[in-house]
């Protein structure tokens, strides 16, 4: 059992372990490593072959390293495929820092152990069984499902459905809110059909706002309602978060979201906007966009340019905003856990 | 007389013996795993799972039949281990315990993907395994049976058909329309068995009846989830209620349409389980409750020995093509038997 306490905020958790927030370099906040729908893993069709996913994730990890990328946070949360040992000997052998992410989420993702429990009625969980869940990833370590807990999760995430938020996607939003003030870690969130309202249920569980992402604000119907305004002016962070997406999957495109961050600048609004591509580094059992972990520093960062956003501007999104909001905020014990360790029920 | 898929492979139907028809070696809903509040020791979950196994064979128990479906804690090497450390014969299922425990990647997958993920797993094998699955699960999800449970019941149908295998049920409730999806598929209910007919809050000796006198069999396969023990779960139901509600339908003259079954844990998965239940319930107390009330030696024998054999022995594969069966233009055949 290992414990050790942090001394002071300005770190992130990363699976390696706790690093300065200054030494993230260039971070993208919302991809994806390794994303397996849950069950594809026992689908006699998908082949879950180890040594592959590992030169896949390899291979991109290395392309985002020499364009000059340092961090990439895996949002999926914990039941999407994540694999955190696979994680620790990626970081380990691209030198890129990786920080994984607990949460769950959206409805269809989740399984019977969370929506129909063997109780009588099958109530769903509630928030605060959630952020136990949650809670317990940061403090204590990531699990691997029934061996160990490994290194912490530096983020919790959740993901609503996109037509409205449903019942138990609240209880999961409010249970990552309890979470990122238990933990001080940051809340990331994938609004459904109202970003700030969606926002505003979350801040009413007494989290700060500069303490929480609203990821997706580059899809269509945000941008037209300007949501993406709203929600910094609130203080949270607008995730613009699927550069490299286009209109016909439902997002603007790039000329469009580089000038839409121009504008947020130009509002002062720069120091709460957040830029990533959404890749999945590699999928099992779905569909995912085609695209590299070094898209947004080879095609996007030259059209911000064009745009009219500057260099100084630019280090901001990719450095100084992520590396604030990543850094935990509050000092908290981290503990380990074994399968052979944990208590016998 | 035929033969039965084990997770050590095929064997005669003959050496079946004593036989559990609805147990589980680990249950769990699909996430348990990740709340560390159930995890166990592993040594000490082979230990206890062991014991139990070792006491079955005490017993002159011979097969276990798991009824673990997919994503629920289903593990084959581990089965594997079993069966070869106890000499247990641990006969596995594919399918789904209900729709609302399939994982997501299987929630929205056509009728023909699943007869087909299920026949994969009767004929060449589970989880890149060789060890083929002996039975197809499928079961009625809480709310009912959902548009989801019924893909899947359709889907094992068209699967028994074309392999042999039979069916095995997880709740008994809805049995008209569960009934319609087989039989529009050309399988015999003798096939089927509609399992937990047995649960307290779902008793209906009337149904008993319906699916027996159509040829399928009726489980009381939750023996020993008795209100009368510690922290029961909501589906337990008193002792003497069970007894007698089996007698009865026994007294019906259906002794060869009965199943009888613990759907006990060896070590239960993703819930605490009933603390002391086992299958050996079976032969502990439900059997001297059977016996004090009168019931002939013999009639053991049929439940745990010739209806298990039956049942279990895979048919002929029906090769033939159901071209009826892919719409709903009521021209079903119906099949007595
Ligand atoms: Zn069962």
């Amino acid at each position: 059992m290992v414990e050790h306490v942090e001394h002071r905020s300005g770190l992130v958790r990363t699976v390696l372990g706790l690093v300065p927030a200054q030494e993230l370099g260039v971070v993208l906040i919302h991809e994806s490593l390794l994303s397996v729908m849950p069950g594809a893993e026992y689908a006699p069709e998908i082949d879950m072959d180890k040594s592959k996913i590992f030169d896949i994730l390899h291979r991109k990890l290395t392309g985002f390293r020499r364009s000059g990328g340092n961090t990439i946070v895996d949002h999926r949360g914990m039941f999407h495929g994540r694999d955190v040992k696979l994680y620790e000997t990626l970081s380990k052998t691209t030198g890129v820092h990786i920080i994984a992410s607990t949460g769950l989420g959206p409805e269809r993702m989740l399984s019977g152990y969370f929506t129909t429990p063997q109780t009588h009625p099958p109530t769903p969980w509630p928030a605060e069984q959630f952020a136990g869940l949650f809670i317990k990833e940061v403090m204590e370590g990531i699990v691997v499902p029934r061996v160990e807990r490994s290194g912490p999760a530096g983020i919790v995430t959740s993901i609503a459905t996109q037509s409205g938020i449903v019942q138990i996607e609240e209880n999961l939003f409010r249970g990552c809110a309890q979470t990122g003030m238990a933990t001080g870690v940051p809340v990331s969130l994938q609004y459904g059909a109202n970003a700030l309202k969606d926002l505003e249920m979350v801040l009413s569980e007494g989290i700060e706002p500069h303490r929480v992402i609203i990821g997706g604000l580059d899809r269509l119907d945000a941008v037209k309602r300007k949501e993406a305004f709203a929600v910094a002016e609130r203080g949270a962070y607008v995730a613009l978060d699927h550069v490299g997406w286009s209109t016909r999957e439902g997002y603007i495109d790039d000329r469009e979201r580089a000038r839409l961050i121009a504008e947020l600048f130009e509002k002062g609004l720069g120091e709460r906007v957040l830029i990533s591509t959404n890749a999945v580094g590699c999928a099992k059992g779905h569909e995912t966009k085609d695209i590299d972990f070094n898209y947004l520093l080879v095609q996007f960062v030259p059209i911000l340019l064009q745009a009219g956003v500057l260099n100084e501007e630019i280090r901001i999104l990719l450095e100084e905003n992520p590396q604030r909001v990543l850094a935990v905020d509050a000092p908290a014990t981290v503990k380990r856990e074994t399968a052979a360790g944990s208590k016998q029920k | 007389m035929g033969k039965v898929n084990t997770v050590l492979g095929p064997i005669a139907s003959e050496d079946l013996g004593i036989t559990a028809m609805h147990e589980h070696i680990g249950f769990g809903l699909p996430g348990c795993d990740l709340d560390t509040q159930w995890w166990k020791k592993p040594e000490e979950a082979f230990d206890v799972t062991i014991q139990k196994l070792r006491r079955f064979r005490e017993h002159d128990g011979k097969t276990f039949v798991d009824c673990t479906g997919i994503g629920n804690g289903r593990d084959i090497e581990y089965f594997q281990v079993l069966s070869r450390r106890t000499g247990v014969n641990i006969v596995a299922v594919t399918g789904f315990v209900a729709g609302d425990s399939a994982l997501p990647y299987f929630r929205n997958k056509t009728v023909e993907y699943l007869t087909n993920l299920f026949i994969h797993e009767i004929t060449v094998g589970i989880d890149g395994t060789s060890a083929k699955a002996g039975a197809v699960k499928v079961g009625v999800s809480r709310e009912g049976l959902s548009e989801l449970d019924q893909r899947i019941y359709r889907a094992a149908a068209r699967a028994a058909v074309k392999t042999g295998v039979p069916i095995i049920t997880h709740l008994s409730t809805e049995p008209e329309l569960a009934i319609d999806i087989f039989e529009s598929e050309g399988l015999p209910l003798n096939r089927v068995l509609m399992g937990h007919a047995d649960v307290g809050q779902d008793a209906d000796e009337e149904r008993d009846k319906m699916i027996a006198s159509r040829g399928g069999y009726v489980g009381f396969d939750t023996i020993g989830y008795d209100k009368e023990m510690e922290n029961a779960p909501y589906w337990s139901r008193p002792r003497q209620d069970r007894v007698k509600h089996f007698l009865s339908f026994l007294e019906k003259g259906f002794l060869e349409r009965a199943v009888i079954s613990a759907d006990a844990n060896c070590c239960a998965l993703g819930w605490p389980g009933l603390k002391g239940h086992s299958v050996n319930y079976l032969f502990e107390e439900f059997i001297p409750d059977l016996r004090k009330a009168g019931v002939a030696e013999d009639v053991f024998e049929q439940l745990l020995v010739r209806t298990p054999a039956n049942f279990l022995t895979m048919q002929e594969p029906s090769l033939k093509a159901n071209p009826l069966s892919n719409n709903d233009i009521g021209c079903v055949p119906i099949i007595k038997s």
